[in-house]
């Protein structure tokens, strides 16, 4: 680091300054742990932060994390040029689906992009990474070139980091994050340092515990959600069941993304390893949402982890013109057509279009400028098309990977972004599609169509590439799906304090947002039943949907479910842990809260007291009951109910599958229906509510013998230990 | 059936905790840094459950802001619309003869009442936050950061806005006897000056930075009895990860004053809004009562804004002693004539005398730097206006602190005849909105006191503040000028003689200004 930190200052001769605005530098030290380079110290006498401007490379940090906005860095950022192999783009188009991206060519390469990582204390790639890889811990291995203990630190959090690191955004993710991004500067180049990784050393087998633990899990679909679920629990000695309905496993990283992005071979690379390892992969085998309650019958738990497969159609006039295909049709048929000795030309006939022997050139215009729009477009290219993109969106908006529209630009592909369809034109058949233009000036606005300067184009085929959403037929008997992956209230000061949320960034704010999909994806939606990736979420990424399904399979483990059926059902589960979270003002709840505590431990059931401001969906999936407690706001008759906080915290709950629930209040005078109001917003969520309480000033009196908290704890305990199976619901 | 009664541990971790290394905080120096300054834990007041419960309530600070929210808005209205006779007019002579008296002894007694109560930054907070009292995510308007080096003047620009404002105060003579109309135009001028603030840039950087109030408050305000909100136990706080009390939490917003309640050494920044107390997630925070003038005393850091703040607002108060001297409308006149300018009180002669006077109490600092100060330290050290040292700051600042209780009592005793010759005039005004009352009212003549037992008062009031400023500048300077002056005897005198003459002269003004009457 420092050697780069020296070559840079030798080439450009400047030098960051950082100014400590000691007027509002309150010496919380919030710099100072979070310098990349320790550049800031405390200065005793004063209390205040202090910088050493020679340690200092310009990263930022120290501004994006101060809570008062009192440190200013000027200065150019000093970290070398980023290591950039170009794409290795093939000689002839037609037919060849070689890799296009290249990794690094060695270890020089790979060692020098390594050096650009500042190790930052507070990773924000880290956050930006949606399985949370450690980031700077592998980069750290790579430095030390220890490929072994790179992958030691990618198996934490990934199974798939072949696949990862060719297909994910990281721009917008892992990269967008880095330091040096939200600086303002160019990104360590994560994504090829974890290729190189894998590149260099393959990924190894799973590695099953020795000892079988006897859950028996069926997870539904073989896509990457499902990947991720499956490796872990077959890892951790369950009986994994997986159901395929394609005669290959893999979903969309297979019939979805092309080989000249993702090769097959590394697509499968993990059912191919957990096949020869012992899991139960039956491909060709199609569970619909009927054969759910089949499969809880015979299995502990189940995984929806079939994905968002319904590709989206434009709903304009023409659209069911022949000629007219979704993406998923064009994909894997081309898929075949391009394999060694596939059928081109039948794949082109199949489509409707002209034989070989027509001298001219199918159009092919694609809908959509997305990732998924963008491998049809390129695999047109490669089955001899002409390709144009068309999106609504404006350019600055794009969806698709930054390299890849280069990339698909270079291949010949027409991009035209502020474009939409309005109509498909043809006797029969597709041949003029009529195109609007449009205006977006805000990526969170949709986009306005105009009337001026409508446009028309000649076309042979239409491929329908917007994206893909749930399937019906399985939202409907899973409840709470889809998940919105929005985050409500005041972001996680984790998060704030880190840095990535700074300067309004769209990054942070996307990773924020993909956390309330991992962490609904730790709670079951119903007894039993976990859902995951894009079946949970909606059409989303190959990490994120992998990182779901491990969140998952951890919960699955950490809940031990049982079906029914299941002979050691009781000696399995095994000590119960409960929750009780409280919302006080005054500190009665929080006393009630212990008490109700107390009362679990005098029959011998260990529960953890926590204020609900610390309870979020991990706390929630790592415990077997949890009790709820509030205290009741409003004045004597007026607006009685819960209290404000516990009734934002409520309206923000995950789906509570199955979960025992606890519900008690403490009142002045009296809580007329607040109990009944928490209750209503558990059983929305799918909670079962076992028992309720309501305190006063007599039964918070604890030498006045009634029915207090205590005995409520108690009795919530009995429930707990005794009747699990039949929780009867207070109503 | 009986179950075990270990836990089971959780496989539900986060995975980021496992890649964040963040470096040790220092707590190197911590102890010694705030020993002096940290209140009596048996002195917080929040942990009574009713005080816990009501500073809990976000509507707290909205019912403080709404009685003086009601009274202001009527000051605008009453006064553009009322009565032209100053002690008739409800804004006039509440504005004038009550409240400014009443903000005086509140910032002596508690500090930063009024700034949890204020009405003008209370509305523009209101809009700024786009809620009365609710935690709300978006706030409208830039969020700007004040310009930096604007920002490192600290109080000196507002000691400029007090100044502006009193100026304009005494050229449209909207005080005294009060001018119902010119109140309204400057309490409408403040307000909107505020908002203008508040639209532009982040937190309450007009109540930190402009506000004309502020260096009053925050200088005098600093003999009071509250501390303020304060940590409960540091070393959570330096733990911390999170942080809420700064950047605001689920149940308050972050710190609009910009002070960690870890690191507060005197109540000068607390705005007591509360917000810090409502955020923190671990009841870590609590709001402290302390001795009178331990945020005199006891902060270690000294800083040059408020010793500057101190010594121009003294040459204030001692300028409006002066000019109500006999000689002093000759000189005007003279300086009018001769700088052709219309109208009293000449810009000139106003921030020459304030200029002078503050200088004069610099030098009389810098002077006992000179006799006092030892040879063998280095006192000197660069850095811009807020951060650098040298022999003169050495001394100039911790006097400039004793000096505060002579001040603040200075301030007091200045607004006492007002308070007395014309504060029951606020009932027969109140009746005038309604119609009733008038200039025959008994309660328009009555007085609380006449001219020559105010002076009395007004004499006790500098005594009370001298021995007060004695026993602050006597302990200041054990501590911070002996350590480093030649001769221990030497320093104490010229300090503690130099609060006796500040004392002496200002009552002595006083008598002067009845004896000119």
């Amino acid at each position: 680091m420092t050697q780069s930190i020296l070559s840079h200052e030798r080439a450009y001769g400047a030098h960051p300054t950082v100014q400590v605005l000691t007027d509002r530098c309150a010496g919380c030290q919030e710099c100072v742990i979070r310098c990349p380079t320790g550049a800031l110290s405390m200065e005793t006498l004063r209390w205040v932060a202090s910088a050493d401007d020679d340690l200092c490379v310009g990263c930022r940090q120290c501004e994006r994390t101060c809570p008062f906005s009192a440190i200013v860095v000027e200065g150019p950022m000093l970290v070398e040029p980023r290591i950039e192999p170009e794409p290795v783009h093939p000689a002839r188009l037609l037919g060849d689906i070689s890799e296009i991206r290249s990794g690094f060519a060695g270890w020089p390469e790979a060692l020098a992009e390594a050096e650009r990582c500042l190790q930052c204390p507070d990773p924000t790639c880290v956050r930006g990474c949606p399985a949370h890889n450690d980031i700077p811990g592998f980069i750290a291995s790579v430095r030390a070139r220890d490929l072994e203990g790179a992958h030691e630190i990618l198996r934490r959090t990934s199974t798939l980091p072949d696949v990862c690191s060719r297909v994910c955004n990281q721009a917008a993710q892992c990269e967008g994050a880095c330091s040096w991004s939200l600086a303002g500067g160019v990104a360590v180049s994560i994504g090829r340092l974890e290729r190189f990784i894998v590149d260099n050393l393959e990924v190894a087998p799973p590695t099953r515990s020795s000892e079988a633990n006897g859950l028996s899990v069926a997870i539904i679909g073989s896509g990457p959600a499902g990947a991720g679920a499956a490796w872990d629990l077959f890892e951790a000695g369950a009986m994994v069941t997986v159901y395929e309905k394609d005669a290959t496993p893999g979903g969309l990283c297979v019939w979805g993304i092309p080989d000249f992005t993702l090769r097959e071979e590394l697509a499968t690379r993990p059912w191919r390893q957990l096949s020869r390892a012992g899991l139960d992969l039956r491909c060709g085998t199609e569970i619909g949402p009927d054969d759910i309650d089949g499969l809880l019958f015979t299995h502990d738990a189940v995984i929806v982890a079939n994905g968002a497969g319904v590709p989206l159609r434009l709903p304009v006039p023409g659209a069911d013109l022949d000629g007219v295909v979704d993406a998923t049709t064009f994909l894997q048929g081309a898929r075949a057509a391009l394999e060694f000795g596939g059928d081109q030309q039948g794949f082109r006939s199949s489509l409707g279009l002209a034989s070989d022997d027509d001298s001219r050139t199918p159009n092919v215009l694609v809908l959509g400028a997305g990732n998924t729009a963008m491998d049809v477009a390129r695999t047109a290219r490669r089955l001899g098309m002409n390709a144009t993109c068309i999106d609504w969106l404006d350019e600055r908006f794009a969806l698709a990977r930054p390299d890849e529209l280069e990339e698909a630009r270079h291949e010949g592909v027409e991009v035209c972004f502020s474009r939409t369809l309005t109509a498909l034109r043809g006797e029969g058949r597709v041949a003029r599609a009529e195109l609007a233009r449009t205006t977006q000036d805000r990526a969170d606005r949709r986009p306005k169509v105009l009337s001026e300067n409508p446009e028309g184009r000649e076309v042979d085929l239409v491929v329908m590439a917007m994206g893909y959403r749930l399937d019906p037929a399985f939202t409907d008997v899973l409840p709470g799906t889809p998940v919105r992956k929005e985050s409500h209230g005041v972001a996680d000061r984790r998060w704030t304090a880190s840095g990535i949320l700074a300067n309004h960034n769209a990054v942070g704010q996307l990773a924020l947002g993909r956390e309330v999909g991992l962490w609904a994806a730790t709670l079951p939606v119903s007894d039993r039943l976990w859902v995951v990736g894009d079946a949970l979420t909606g059409p989303a990424t190959v990490v994120e949907a992998m990182a779901q399904g491990r969140r998952a399979a951890a919960a699955v483990l950490d809940a031990r479910p049982a079906r029914p059926s299941r002979q050691d059902r009781e000696q399995w589960s095994g000590p119960r842990r409960v929750l009780v979270c409280y919302e006080s003002v005054g500190g009665k709840t929080a006393r009630a809260a212990e008490a109700i505590a107390d009362g679990y431990s005098a029959q011998g059931v260990v529960a953890r007291v926590l204020p609900i401001a610390r309870v979020g969906a991990a706390e929630l999936a790592a415990t077997d009951m949890v009790v709820v407690g509030s205290w009741v706001e409003g004045f004597v008759v007026a607006g009685v109910g819960p209290a404000k906080g516990m009734r934002a915290w409520l309206a923000d709950l995950p789906r509570l599958g199955g979960k025992p629930v606890g519900i008690f209040c403490t009142y002045g005078v009296s809580p007329k229906d607040t109990l009944g109001e928490m209750r209503r917003s558990f059983q929305e969520r799918g909670a079962v509510v076992v028992a309720q309480a309501a305190f006063g000033p007599k039964e918070l009196d604890a030498k006045a013998g009634v029915f207090g908290p205590r005995a409520f704890g108690e009795e919530l305990a009995l429930q707990i230990m005794t009747n699990e199976a039949t929780y009867v619901p207070v109503e | 059936m009986t179950y075990e009664v270990e836990d089971r541990e959780s496989r539900l971790t986060d995975p980021v905790a496992v890649a964040i290394r963040l470096r040790p905080q220092q707590r190197e120096g911590i102890g010694e840094r705030f020993d002096a300054s940290d209140p009596h834990q048996g002195l917080d007041i929040a942990r009574n459950p009713l005080i816990a419960r009501i500073l809990h309530n976000r509507k707290f600070q909205f019912l403080l802001i709404l009685p003086n929210q009601i009274i202001f808005w009527t000051v605008i209205f009453v006064g553009l619309m009322g009565t032209a006779v100053p002690g008739l007019n409800f804004g006039a002579a509440i504005t004038w003869y009550v409240w400014f008296c009443l903000v005086f002894v509140m910032m002596v007694v508690v500090g930063r009442a009024w700034c949890a109560m204020c009405p003008f930054g209370g509305f523009a907070e209101w809009i700024q936050r786009r809620s009365f009292f609710q935690r709300t995510q978006k706030t409208l308007g830039l969020g700007r950061k004040f310009p930096e080096p604007l920002a490192r003047m600290g109080f000196v620009l507002p000691v400029g806005s007090f100044l502006l404002l009193t100026w304009i105060e005494e050229y449209f003579n909207i005080a005294g006897p009060g001018n119902p109309a010119s109140t309204s135009f400057m309490v409408i001028g403040i307000v909107a000056t505020a908002l203008v603030f508040f639209l532009v840039f982040e937190r309450r950087t007009f109540c930190r930075y402009i506000c004309p109030l502020t260096s009053v408050i925050g200088t005098i305000g600093s003999m009071g009895s509250v501390a303020g909100f304060r940590t409960r136990d540091r070393d959570k706080c330096v733990s911390c990860q999170t942080k809420d009390c700064m950047r605001g939490g689920d149940e308050g917003f972050g710190c609009p004053w910009y002070t960690w309640p870890a690191s507060s050494d005197s109540n000068l920044y607390c705005g007591l809004c509360t917000e810090c107390y409502k955020s923190c997630p671990e009841e870590n925070i609590g709001l402290f009562l302390q001795k009178p003038l331990t945020s005199v005393v006891a902060p270690k850091r000294r800083r040059a804004d408020v010793a500057w703040a101190v010594a121009l607002l003294f040459g204030l108060v001692l300028y409006q002693q002066l000019n109500a001297l006999s000689f002093y409308n000759s000189f005007d006149g003279w300086l009018n004539t001769h700088l052709h300018f219309p109208h009293y009180p000449n810009p000139v002669a106003y921030l020459g005398m304030i200029l002078l006077l503050s200088v004069v109490i610099a030098g009389a600092a810098k002077g006992i730097g000179v006799l006092s100060a030892r040879r063998d330290i280095e006192f000197d050290r660069p850095g811009n206006f807020i951060d650098k040292d040298s022999r003169f700051r050495a001394y100039f600042l911790p006097i400039a602190y004793g000096l505060i209780p002579v001040v603040g009592a200075d301030y007091f005793a200045r607004q006492l005849p007002k308070f007395f010759k014309s504060a029951p005039r606020v009932i027969p005004a109140v009746q005038h909105m309604f119609g009733f009352a008038g200039v025959n009212s008994p309660l328009y003549n009555a007085r609380i006191l006449s001219d020559p037992r105010i002076i009395v008062v007004q004499v006790c009031v500098i005594a009370l503040g001298t021995l007060g400023a004695l026993w602050a500048m006597l302990r200041i300077t054990n501590r911070e000028l002996v350590p480093v002056s030649r001769n221990a005897l030497l320093v104490r005198t010229t300090t503690l003689g130099l609060v006796s003459v500040c004392g002496a002269v200002t009552a002595v003004l006083y008598v002067a200004m009845q004896a000119a009457n």
